[in-house]
């Protein structure tokens, strides 16, 4: 190696050091606020520690609201919706990847709309779709308007292109019907964007806000970003940023560990998922 | 598919398990509220409700927690405007009165309170400043005080008892006065929070101080380009720039609390919603005080509030029965009744609406205990009309954008932005006249 | 093949249509249709002032979109603030944010000690709930009591007002979402990378071709569709996600920092502005719309290539 190289691999090695730190300080914040007592801002006493530490911003967080209920209730919804995506985008990803149909393109760009539409401005309307079905307040309504999935058709497409076609014509030799193609040769084949796909889905549902709110009203089915916004939204009191920040916590915690536990297998299954 | 037979399976358990909840006859009543504390809502109206079933056989309540007071106003729109039932009774804003009315939601309480044999009693024990934003302009009652508040001068005493002051401002003199001498590098004298997209009520509190409300008997009437406005305005943008006890353009709503608990702030202008924070939180001693009167002065008539907070709505297209209408009345004088007014008041720190409620306990003793709740009922004889008019939204946008950009020094001539302001205003309103 | 295919059995030719009906579905009930109808509804405006509930809404034409063009209008001013703050937010997100993401694939690629802890350090922001994460920075960024300015001040400096001061708020809310996205963008980068096949580094060092040059003759070349498509996200993104608006100044004084879609929200809770609000909908599918289809269509040629 010569000298200019040897640079660059520090300047690197330092630039990996000062950007996981400039990305954590919020982490590391969140942590120690969720821990300091309320009336001691980072601007009083030490900035790091405060003057003791506390669990009373959990015990308050705790009782603001029924955490275990949403955790179950965001379990099921997301666990929900990505079943039912799981099968419209392997369909949908199949027929625009390896059919050729009329209307094939123009049908794509419809499908692809949805990510250019924000939802979010369409709420009248969309309640007014889930009233005529009659499924107000419950936990399908939360579901059905994220069973299709644009951004899924999107990618398991383009990984479904990479299959081999001949793995399907030897299958198909052998007698294998459409499903049976379907799954043993294409699903099969990309197991890594499936899981790509899942967490994505996951963590994006994981986090919904306005939805939930808008199209329940029964706690039972209530997600975990219903019980956060109570923390957030104090507003005739100020903020509790103790509070706040232990319910932050609480609410991504499965997240955080979920990816921590499977960085690697995550980061390689989007090497492998095909989008490039 | 197997999915949707899943699907329709746990709709049908989910029905059957939400109708197992209410006996066959039972008047359901879907009460929807906002949070805007740190408090478990949802399990104080749930003991409310619990309550009120035990002493009202044949009505259930189900309290349905709705965000803060836009997601509780977004909900309901969105749910009436898509063919939704919408609740029966909510806690809304007070200012919602106008567009709700408008829209033909909302039915006015009068009949109800000339129904009853002592309805005059009921509503003379409300404070008249928190009746104001519910009454129309012919006079009738539309909306039943709930959960009220008003800006109040909270003040560090320990800080001012430092600096040789033994009681609080009581106008605007003395008020820049104490700030001044209590500012240092790391401490702010004074903090008026109207930075954070809602400046209006604070400077209301401003307006009304140099003797002109912004808001009339008359919601097709706005006084937005008066001279006490004009006057209101450079005043609360000296703060920051010339007097140089806060931060310039404003502090944030959410922040001014959190930073005089920590000392960092002598005195802030805040609502009473927050007394009970305050109090609990504070490691020293806290003074609360009327908003300190302004120029038209100090007989009473200088002293600015404007209320605040939410009220009591009941809806109705027209297709409830009268036996249902009685069942939603009957939730209505409870939630307002001395009884839950003073367990509310206590709980969570708003001012209870009714005099009466401040005999009962537990809110009497709590008001012994600590004087500020008093004050904080006290200030409520000088209390005005919040702003509310016909299009409230709009127009109170236009006001919060016009403030905004005079107190940030966006625009330098404070007149002449409120006169094309009020131009602007005058145009909707006239839709109205 | 063609002939054969002619004689395909009905069932044979609805497959196609099969697979993708439900997503279809879906797409053109929640998506599709209310877009449709918020095209119609974009030129009429709702009936105002006394008994005007009930009412049908009157056809304007393009009335209100020439409101919101008009800077005079008192909807048309704030439009017009907050459509040049989408752009900035935008252009701001998918030039600073994307090469950001890249530099960190760069950055975090190879195997080295403590990857994952990296990883997770750049990444955990886009696992937060928006509105927490908007949450957290309203905390760095306070005035009085933040953590922003306590480091400002004890190096000496009075401190910003991050939130308050009409010329730093869009800064601010730029710099959160950055924060927020730049480690998923690096993921998709993580990705396209990992998919370049080693040898031809390998070739290329035995060329003598210095690290700088491997990535601008190899690396950049091969990620070509991995940048446009993670530019096509970025710019969708910033479109749509405006939830931390409410944690981090309102939009800003006067709109300082307002953006697109949280005006419209702003706007929602009001049915006499619904003709603006559709029709600002419309401008803001409009855009994203010519964007991104410009953008795929590039995508689809060079996919084809």
């Amino acid at each position: 190696m010569n000298g200019a190289e040897n640079i660059l691999g520090r300047i690197a090695a330092l630039a990996r050091v000062f950007i996981a730190i400039v990305f954590l300080i919020p982490l590391v914040f969140t942590l120690l606020v969720s821990v300091r007592p309320e009336a001691q801002p980072v601007t009083k006493g030490n900035i790091f520690f405060g003057s003791e530490l506390t669990a009373e911003n959990y015990e308050r967080a705790l009782v603001i609201a029924p955490w275990s209920l949403h955790y179950l209730n965001s379990i099921i919804f997301v666990a929900g919706v990505l079943v039912v995506q799981l099968v419209t985008v392997t369909g949908a990803a199949y027929a625009f990847a390896r059919m050729r149909f009329f209307g094939r393109s123009l049908l794509l760009m419809v499908i692809l709309l949805q990510l250019m539409i924000p939802s979010g401005v369409l709420l009248v309307q969309n309640f007014r779709m889930i009233n005529i079905l009659g499924l107000f307040d419950t936990r399908v309504a939360l579901m059905i308007p994220y069973w299709g999935s644009a951004f899924g058709v999107l990618l398991l497409r383009q990984t479904f292109r990479e299959v081999p076609i001949e793995l399907e014509e030897a299958a198909r030799i052998d007698g294998a019907n459409l499903f049976q193609v379907i799954r043993h040769v294409y699903v099969t084949n990309a197991i890594p964007a499936y899981l790509a796909f899942a967490l994505v889905s996951v963590s994006s549902h994981w986090n919904e806000f306005l939805w939930p709110f808008i199209i329940t009203r029964s706690q039972e089915i209530r997600p975990l970003t219903v019980g956060l916004n109570k923390l957030i939204k104090t507003t005739d009191q100020g903020a509790f940023y103790g509070q706040l920040m232990a319910g932050t916590l609480i609410v991504i915690a499965p997240l955080v560990i979920l990816f921590l536990l499977f960085q690697r297998q995550f980061v390689e299954s989007f090497a492998r998922s095909g989008i490039r | 598919m197997n999915f949707r037979r899943t699907a329709y399976m746990m709709l049908a358990l989910f029905v059957l398990i939400a109708g197992a909840g209410y006996a066959q006859d039972d008047i359901v009543i879907d009460f929807y509220f906002p949070s805007a504390t740190a408090n478990d809502a949802e399990g104080i109206f749930q003991r409310y409700a619990d309550t009120f079933q035990e002493r009202n056989e044949g009505i259930t309540i189900n309290p349905v927690f709705t965000g803060n007071y836009t997601d509780t106003r977004n909900t309901i729109l969105t749910e009436l405007q898509g063919g939704g039932a919408g609740p029966d009774v909510a806690v809304m804003l007070t200012i919602d009165l106008y567009s709700f009315a408008e829209e033909g939601y909302i039915i006015p309480l009068q009949g109800f309170i000339d129904a009853m044999d002592d309805g005059g009693a009921y509503i003379n024990d409300f404070f008249p400043a928190l009746l104001a934003n519910g009454i129309d302009e012919e006079g009738n009652i539309w909306a039943i005080p709930f959960q009220r508040s008003t800006p109040i001068l909270y003040y560090n005493a320990d800080l001012l008892a430092e600096a040789g002051y033994d009681s609080p401002p009581t106008n605007n003199a003395e008020l820049v006065e104490i700030a001044q001498a209590l500012t240092t590098d790391d401490r702010d004298g004074l903090l008026v929070p109207v930075a954070g997209g809602f400046p209006i009520w604070m400077f209301q509190s401003f307006a009304i101080a140099y003797g002109q409300n912004i808001v009339s008997e008359d919601p097709t009437e706005v006084h937005f380009n008066t001279p006490e406005a004009v006057a209101a305005v450079e005043f609360v943008r000296s703060l920051g720039t010339d007097l140089g006890v806060g931060p310039a353009g404003g502090a944030a709503w959410g922040d001014t609390p959190v930073a005089f608990l920590a000392g960092q702030a002598a005195m802030i202008y805040h609502t009473t919603g927050n007394l009970s924070r305050i109090l609990n939180g504070a490691d020293f001693e806290v003074g609360v005080w009327y908003l300190p009167s302004g120029p038209a002065g100090e007989d009473g008539t200088g002293y600015g509030s404007p209320t605040g907070g939410g009220n009591l709505y009941v809806f109705d297209d027209g297709s409830k029965s009268e036996a249902e209408l009685d069942a939603i009345w009957k939730w209505v004088m409870f939630l307002s009744s001395a009884e839950i007014q003073a367990d509310w008041g206590a709980t969570t720190g708003y001012i209870a609406a009714n005099a009466s409620a401040w005999e009962t306990e537990p809110l009497a003793s709590r008001a012994l205990e600590y004087p500020q709740y008093g004050v904080a009922r006290d200030q409520l004889q000088f209390a005005r009309k919040e702003f509310s008019s016909y299009a409230t939204i709009t127009i109170q946008g236009i006001i919060n954008k016009t403030l905004e950009s005079i107190l940030t020094g966006e625009a330098e001539d404070a007149q002449a932005a409120l006169e094309a302001a009020q131009a602007q205003i005058d145009g909707i309103l006239a839709e109205y006249k | 093949m063609r002939a054969s295919s002619r004689r395909k059995p009905l069932v044979a030719l609805l497959q196609p249509y099969l697979l993708i009906a439900p997503t279809l579905v879906l797409v053109l009930m929640f998506n599709v249709v209310p877009a449709i109808r918020t095209v119609n509804d974009s030129l009429h405006k709702p009936a105002r002032g006394l008994n005007a509930a009930g009412k049908p809404p009157e056809f304007v034409g393009t009335q209100n979109f020439r409101d919101l063009f008009d800077h005079g209008h008192y909807m048309g001013s704030r439009f017009l603030r907050a459509f040049r703050n989408t752009i900035v937010f935008a252009l701001a997100t998918v030039t600073v944010g994307v090469p950001l993401g890249l530099l960190l694939a760069l950055l975090f690629n190879h195997k080295q000690p403590l990857l994952g802890v990296w990883r997770f350090a750049v990444f955990y922001p886009s696992l937060l709930p928006l509105i927490g994460a908007a949450s957290i920075w309203s905390f760095i960024f306070s005035d009085s009591i933040g953590l922003a300015n306590a480091v400002l001040r004890s190096l000496g400096h009075p401190g910003l007002n991050w939130l308050g001061d009409r010329n730093l708020v869009l800064l601010s809310v730029i710099v959160v979402n950055i924060w927020k996205q730049a480690g998923y963008f690096m993921i998709f980068f993580l990705a396209g990378l990992q998919n370049i096949p080693r040898d031809l580094y390998e070739a290329a060092s035995l060329d003598g071709a210095g690290e700088m040059q491997q990535f601008a003759a190899l690396t950049l070349p091969l990620l070509r569709r991995t940048l446009l498509f993670v530019i096509v996200i970025a710019f969708i993104f910033a479109f749509q996600t405006v939830e931390q608006l409410q944690a981090l100044g309102e939009g800003g004084p006067n709109d300082s920092a307002n953006l697109l879609l949280y005006l419209i929200f702003q706007n929602i809770s009001e049915r006499r502005s619904w003709g603006y609000v559709n029709a600002m909908t419309i401008v803001l599918i409009g855009v994203v719309l010519t964007f991104t289809i410009s953008n795929f269509l590039l995508f689809e040629r060079d996919e084809n290539d």
